[in-house]
């Protein structure tokens, strides 16, 4: 039952991040650039949740995303997906204990993200090549999902450890072995 | 533990109040400085008021002896008159920015009468930074199909790349992964114009004969090939030429004439030449 009860949770954050990112960091951005919230969310069920979770949600938003305001179909669905299955790698290797480590975690899956989104539209659809312009957008909206990371990382820890001690029987920390 | 606590939750309110900061000092023009008067004055007034009381009273002035019973009477029809106007101007208002969108729509149809037009309302932005597409409030029920051109008061706003029953999805001309086929409208030269990720302002200006005459302030509108865009929408003014070594790469920059920032209402071409 609780299973159900933290699913639902989990679409209803995915709407409410939804409306967020279309709406009020349209105008709350810095130098005109937004954060990705969605990142942060796929990473959080990947860590927290597990179990393919993390890989399963991200296709579904990432398509679901796609499907209201992309351009292609698939790939955000394929991105965010990796990061859900990256969260899971992690959570198999490093502690998620840290405020450092989860910043850190942001960091990457944001580069991550985004380069192969970028890479993803010059590939398809023949993009000018602005190494510059793309360098400055990947720094800020880094920059802003972790600060976002800082300010919210009490509730994604709280949470994380109610959703963990409902999905999952034991984490095995990998590299003490 | 009580100390850690506490020193998260200061640094976790310091990180907001700096976030805020940043986002309101990389948007805001500083130059306007009406809105740091208004802060000023807002410390200042209640002083200044308080001053000219004690300075009114100290002078006598009889009206500070009423009687009070008179003034709480008073005081109670002006807040029930006070209200009354306040409603009435919320109605105003509301009637206010109805007749703006009503007069906006009238002028776009008026300037593009030669072309059959829906009008239509943007109801979502995209959530990435690398791309320019918008969501409008009209679909296939309206007649909205793919490939179909929309534009705005000041000129080309992009094309319907698909649509649903009730929205329609629209590809920007800032979008970097859309290029619209153009001409210089001094020169007649024709050019290929892209988004880019500079701006939501600026546009790439490529694909420049080598012998064309290419000057700032220099007119872009669509040329009509391409099957998309109609001829003649106007794109935007260049505002910087970037000559290299061999003038066949040559390139230049135009802004915008549309302000996609505050775009709120566009309109649909259904059909070229309409009646």
């Amino acid at each position: 039952m609780k299973k159900i009860l933290t699913a639902i949770l989990i679409i209803i954050t995915f709407f409410i991040i939804y409306f967020l990112q279309s709406n009020f960091f349209t105008w709350f951005t810095i130098s005109g650039v937004m954060p990705n919230l969605f990142i942060i969310f796929v990473l959080w069920i990947g860590l927290f949740i597990g179990k393919k979770t993390g890989l399963i949600c991200g296709l579904i938003f990432g398509i679901y995303i796609d499907i209201l305001i992309g351009k292609q179909i698939v790939i955000s669905g394929i991105m965010l997906g990796l990061i859900g299955l990256i969260a899971e790698y992690i959570d198999k290797n490093f502690s998620k204990d840290s405020r450092l480590t989860i910043m850190l975690i942001i960091s990457a899956s944001t580069i991550i993200y985004e380069t192969g989104m970028y890479a993803f539209q010059i590939i398809k659809w023949g993009v000018n090549i602005e190494i510059l312009a793309f360098l400055k957008i990947l720094l800020l909206e880094t920059l802003f999902n972790v600060i976002i990371s800082i300010i919210l990382y009490p509730l994604i820890t709280k949470l994380g450890n109610f959703a963990e001690s409902k999905f999952k029987t034991k984490t095995i920390m990998t590299k003490y072995f | 533990m009580y100390k850690n606590r506490k020193t998260g939750i200061i640094g976790i309110t310091i990180t907001i109040i700096i976030l805020i900061i940043v986002v309101i000092l990389s948007n805001t023009n500083l130059q306007e400085i009406s809105y740091i008067e208004n802060i000023f004055s807002s410390i200042v007034m209640p002083i200044q008021n308080g001053l000219t009381f004690l300075k009114n009273k100290i002078a006598g002035n009889e009206s500070f002896f009423a009687d009070l019973e008179t003034l709480k009477e008073e005081n109670e029809n002006l807040k029930a008159q006070n209200s009354k106007l306040e409603q009435s101007l919320r109605e105003l208002e509301i009637i206010k920015s109805e007749n703006e969108t009503l007069k906006e729509y009238v002028n776009l149809k008026d300037k593009y009468k030669n072309y059959q037009t829906i009008p239509a309302y943007i109801i979502n932005r995209d959530i990435s930074n690398f791309s320019k597409t918008i969501v409008i409030n009209v679909g296939e029920k309206d007649g909205i199909k793919p490939n179909m051109t929309v534009i705005a008061d000041k000129g080309l706003v992009g094309y319907v790349i698909s649509t649903t029953q009730n929205t329609s999805k629209v590809q920007t001309i800032i979008d970097p992964s859309t290029s619209v086929s153009s001409l210089i409208t001094s020169s007649r030269e024709e050019v290929i114009v892209s988004g880019t990720l500079e701006n939501s302002k600026t546009l790439k200006v490529e694909y420049i004969d080598a012998d064309a005459v290419l000057l700032e302030n220099d007119n872009l509108e669509t040329s009509g090939l391409g099957g998309i865009y109609p001829k003649g929408i106007y794109i935007g003014t260049i505002n910087k030429i970037v000559n290299t070594q061999n003038s066949i790469d040559r390139y230049a920059y135009a802004e915008t004439a549309v302000d996609f920032s505050k775009l709120e209402t566009v309109l649909v071409i259904t059909n070229e030449q309409g009646e």
